[in-house]
């Protein structure tokens, strides 16, 4: 199986705090990742690594064989917590800087995505809930012809009805030729998506798998093995 | 950076059409005014005064609208979509500036343009003198005040860059940023400036002319030591927000 | 359809299809949904269904032909023995289940007549 992502003793550190510690992941393609653990646990910065916008302080990560920067970066689709957008966006706006700086954005895709999200193009990126950024933020997202998807926390603070969405979305956009890493500490959701699964906390990998054989050996749900390990 | 540039203006091009309208309305109402027959002495100078002052005022929107440019993207959340696009950070941070320098060009034709015409009301007298006392200076005195804004702007760009490679969290980014500015226009006017002025006092020594040296008296020369500045704060900038920083 | 997480997803998968198989809710020889198709239905990783199909294939319930699809078995023979498979599996969980319960064989055979 081909890697798109290696990631070799990878560490971050900030002063005295280690939010990576030698962590290795290798990510293959036409899978689905979960990087799961608790908040602060290091997910959101491995997710910021591979996305360019942190250095790693040791170690190594390449995506498609590159260190992280503009060619890695134009193959990534990066879905962070924080809402990102301009300000002064609308929708549309937001729609029309995509298609501009992404070769591999399908703005087509991406207007009936908005319209099964149930999104206005006119509306300012201001004025929106956090259910609404949310679908927005996924929508830009998977619009994207990417070969990595990196979303984080793509659930939080997401209403029951966009959660479905949002999953149906995600699985709309598997591909044998792509890889999805989600990050989230709300399991239960997202379980029955993942193909492999890495448990981080405080910077390490305390557990990895395949998703259905944890379930053969242990027995239970990757949601109970997350609750007994942390 | 063709595409960033025009995202640079779309977002503010009503601003930036206020901006200009104003400058160039309020320049011809004050012309109107002084155009009239009978006009008075100091009604020209009262109305010279005005425009310079709306015109100072708009400089300095425009440098501070500058400096902002790049401080959104280091410090606020829309940094993870700036530095997650698939551009070097020369290129950003190029598109920045081009923004900035096509303001100040046409800050600069708009108030010389009116001002030249402000001038030419003035009695013959009047003008005779201030005209050879500005002529001589005038196009790299121009440059070089130019050059001198656009350079602030570029260092400030790189104190708050660099502030935030060494910083993570954003408690003390700001008086690091003051900190590092202070320190590099201290540095600048002693070792780099500085010697530079010295050349010339011991030039003007031995020609044996006037006591009152300063930069514009080197001409052009001024002029290039701020374009070299320019370059090595870009490439600095550049080099920081490519390699450096976290988001 | 409810999912346990905590047994293995494609398992489960497998069960339900060899029962809508057995009882004629698949009929031989129809078409099942493509991976993507029936993953986008019950919400699971592609992946998964890949295996599912994979394990049936091997148990040759169904079969696939290269670039058009699974379907169902045709074999009269493999399905009357899925049947017999799934009854036999209920028949032990009864049965184990009520000697649990503490009931002997007479008992239980008993009880079975009375609730038929």
């Amino acid at each position: 199986m081909e890697q798109i992502l290696k990631a070799t003793q990878l560490s971050k550190y900030f002063y005295q705090k280690k939010a990576l510690d030698k962590v290795d992941i290798n990510i293959e393609k036409g899978k689905i990742y979960g990087i799961l653990g608790p908040n602060g646990g290091g997910k959101s910065t491995f997710l910021k690594i591979s996305a360019g916008l942190l250095k790693p302080s040791q170690g190594e990560i390449t995506i498609d064989n590159k260190e992280p920067g503009v060619y890695t970066k134009s193959i990534v689709s990066y879905l962070p917590e924080t809402n990102y957008f301009y300000k002064w966006m609308k929708i549309k706006d937001a729609l029309n800087f995509f298609k501009d700086l992404y070769t591999d954005f399908d703005i087509e895709k991406a207007r009936e995505s908005l319209k099964f999200m149930e999104l206005e193009e006119e509306e300012k990126v201001t004025s929106l809930s956090k259910g609404m950024m949310g679908r927005l933020k996924l929508t830009l997202a998977l619009s994207r012809k990417a070969k990595l998807y990196l979303l984080d926390e793509p659930l939080n603070g997401i209403d029951p009805i966009s959660r479905e969405k949002i999953i149906t979305s995600i699985l709309d956009s598997y591909s044998e030729k792509s890889s999805i890493l989600i990050c989230s500490h709300l399991i239960y959701y997202i379980e029955k998506l993942l193909d492999y699964v890495f448990f981080l906390s405080e910077g390490r990998i305390i557990l990895s798998g395949d998703a259905e054989q944890l379930r053969n050996k242990r027995g239970m749900s990757i949601d109970k093995l997350f609750q007994e390990v942390f | 950076m063709l595409t960033l540039l025009k995202y640079e203006i779309y977002r503010r091009w009503i601003w930036l059409v206020l901006r200009y309208a104003a400058l160039i309305i309020i320049g011809a109402i004050l012309l109107n005014r002084v155009s009239s027959p009978a006009y008075q002495y100091e009604f020209i100078g009262e109305s010279i005064g005005k425009f310079a002052l709306t015109s100072l005022a708009i400089f300095i929107i425009i440098i501070v609208e500058g400096i902002n440019m790049l401080k959104e993207d280091l410090f606020e959340e829309c940094g993870y979509l700036t530095f997650t696009i698939p551009k070097k950070g020369r290129t950003i941070l190029a598109s920045k500036l081009l923004l900035l320098l096509l303001q100040l060009i046409l800050w600069t034709v708009i108030t010389i343009g009116f001002g030249s015409i402000f001038f030419s009301k003035l009695p013959y007298r009047e003008m005779v003198q201030i005209e050879t006392q500005i002529n001589f200076y005038f196009l790299p005195t121009v440059l070089f005040i130019l050059t001198a804004f656009f350079n602030f702007v570029l260092m400030i760009h790189f104190s708050l860059t660099l502030t935030k490679t060494l910083l993570v969290n954003k408690k003390y980014s700001g008086i690091l940023s003051v900190g590092i500015f202070i320190l590099l226009a201290y540095l600048i006017e002693k070792v780099y400036y500085g010697p530079f002025l010295n050349q010339i006092k011991h030039v003007s020594m031995e020609i044996g002319s006037r006591s009152n040296i300063n930069l514009l008296s080197g001409g052009y020369t001024a002029v290039f030591l701020n374009v070299i500045l320019i370059a090595i704060f870009f490439t600095a900038t550049a080099y920081l927000l490519e390699k450096k920083i976290n988001i | 359809m409810e999912f346990n997480n905590n047994i293995p997803i494609y398992l489960q998968i497998i069960d339900n299809i060899k029962q809508d198989i057995v009882v004629g809710k698949l009929k031989t020889g129809q078409k099942m949904p493509s991976v993507r198709e029936l993953a986008g239905i019950l919400k699971v990783n592609p992946n998964t269904i890949q295996r599912v199909y994979q394990e049936l294939d091997r148990e040759k319930i169904t079969y696939t032909k290269r670039g058009m699809g699974t379907y169902v078995t045709e074999e009269e023979k493999t399905i009357s023995s899925l049947k017999e498979e799934l009854s036999k599996k209920i028949i032990l969980d009864f049965v184990e289940g009520m000697y649990k319960l503490g009931f002997s064989n007479k008992k239980l055979i008993n009880t079975l007549k009375e609730y038929l």
